[in-house]
């Protein structure tokens, strides 16, 4: 199986699960049907993967996660270099996929976090609901409504905007 | 004896008019076995009578789809084929941290062999992309800055007439008749 990504960054909670107070005789479903997935798909499908990897044999390569280096954004380009605005559009892209994908691993904590509790997930995640809150409301005053068009240019207008209004506030 | 022969005939020949009507069927009919031309045990060669169904041709839409069958597994076969084989015996990359010092080739970024050799192959790499687009870029970038120039250049040339540009040629003193001058008032 692949490597499983790093538990030290991306910490699970410590699990929650009661201990089971059984009062009935009767079978419990769920536990009769996670042993019947488990026999009729996942040992076939685990023990399928097992014979292909043994026929790969052991020369495996590798990949990479790129490094890109840092330039010089939109706010140090001279005006009328267009090369380095170049530079600089291209390095924002990148960063507001970062961030795309940072808003995405906060959500699903937040999903993991309410499907583990249950009806009282108000209560006992409250610290990802308000990481969520934070990270979604930070992520809308910078990147929000720029649209499909979205350029770096663009968001920095939006910043301006931003920093008149509060300004003006203020 | 001429009148027994005469029912007989008479009973087989009624026998084959009407094969409904017939009361014996395998007794003997006065003192001969009828043949039953009806009930014969006949024997095919396949699962019962072949019958004639008649119903609209369907040689043209058979025809079509057995094309497509034959044209969608033409490349479809051999395509389905190298990717099992390359999933089954060549496998994906692992995730791995880069090592120190180490410059991965830009298809060492890729996990599936097929886009690794595609990479390797057939595309540039990224690094090679973005310096064509900013080569682009600069180029554009001079010819604006030259086509403004030019403008510029224009304007100066014109206010001040000390350039080459928007200069008139006059005419060569030397072509200027001047005999009608010296004596005026003629």
């Amino acid at each position: 199986m692949p490597q499983d990504y790093d538990k030290d960054a991306y910490p699970e909670p410590p699990r929650q699960t009661p201990v089971v107070d059984k009062q009935t005789a009767l079978p419990n479903p769920a536990l009769i049907l996670s042993k019947l997935f488990y026999y009729s798909v996942d040992l076939p499908v685990t023990t399928f993967r097992g014979i292909i990897e043994g026929i790969q044999g052991d020369k495996k390569s590798h990949y990479y996660h790129q490094n890109f280096r840092r330039v010089s954004e939109l706010t140090e380009c001279q005006e009328g270099d267009y090369i380095c605005y170049y530079e600089a559009e291209m390095q924002w892209r990148r960063d507001y996929k970062v961030d795309q994908e940072i808003v995405k691993v906060i959500q699903e904590r937040l999903r993991a976090c309410q499907q583990r509790e249950g009806p009282s997930y108000t209560q006992n995640c409250s610290k990802e609901l308000q990481q969520f809150n934070q990270v979604s409301k930070c992520f809308q005053s910078r990147y929000g409504d720029l649209g499909a068009y979205a350029s770096s240019r663009k968001c920095l207008m939006k910043q301006k905007e931003r920093m008149m209004a509060e300004a003006q506030n203020a | 004896m001429v009148g027994m022969s005469l029912l007989r005939t008479v009973a087989a020949f009624t026998a084959r008019l009407n094969p409904l009507n017939r009361p014996h069927l395998a007794t003997n009919l006065l003192s001969r076995t009828v043949a039953r031309t009806e009930q014969v045990a006949v024997r095919h060669g396949s699962h019962g009578k072949s019958m004639f169904i008649i119903k609209p041709t369907d040689f043209y839409d058979r025809r079509f789809l057995h094309l497509l069958k034959y044209y969608i597994l033409l490349t479809g076969i051999p395509v389905a084929a190298l990717v099992t084989f390359v999933n089954v015996f060549v496998g994906e990359a692992e995730l791995a941290e880069i090592p120190e010092g180490y410059e991965p080739e830009h298809w060492e970024y890729y996990k599936h062999p097929i886009t690794r050799w595609i990479a390797r192959t057939l595309y540039d790499s990224p690094v090679k992309d973005y310096e064509k687009m900013m080569a682009l870029i600069q180029m554009e970038a001079e010819k604006a800055e030259m086509r403004l120039q030019q403008l510029e250049v224009r304007r100066h040339m014109r206010e001040k007439g000390d350039g080459p540009w928007f200069q008139v040629q006059t005419l060569d003193k030397n072509l200027i008749d001047h005999s009608p001058k010296s004596s005026p008032d003629n």
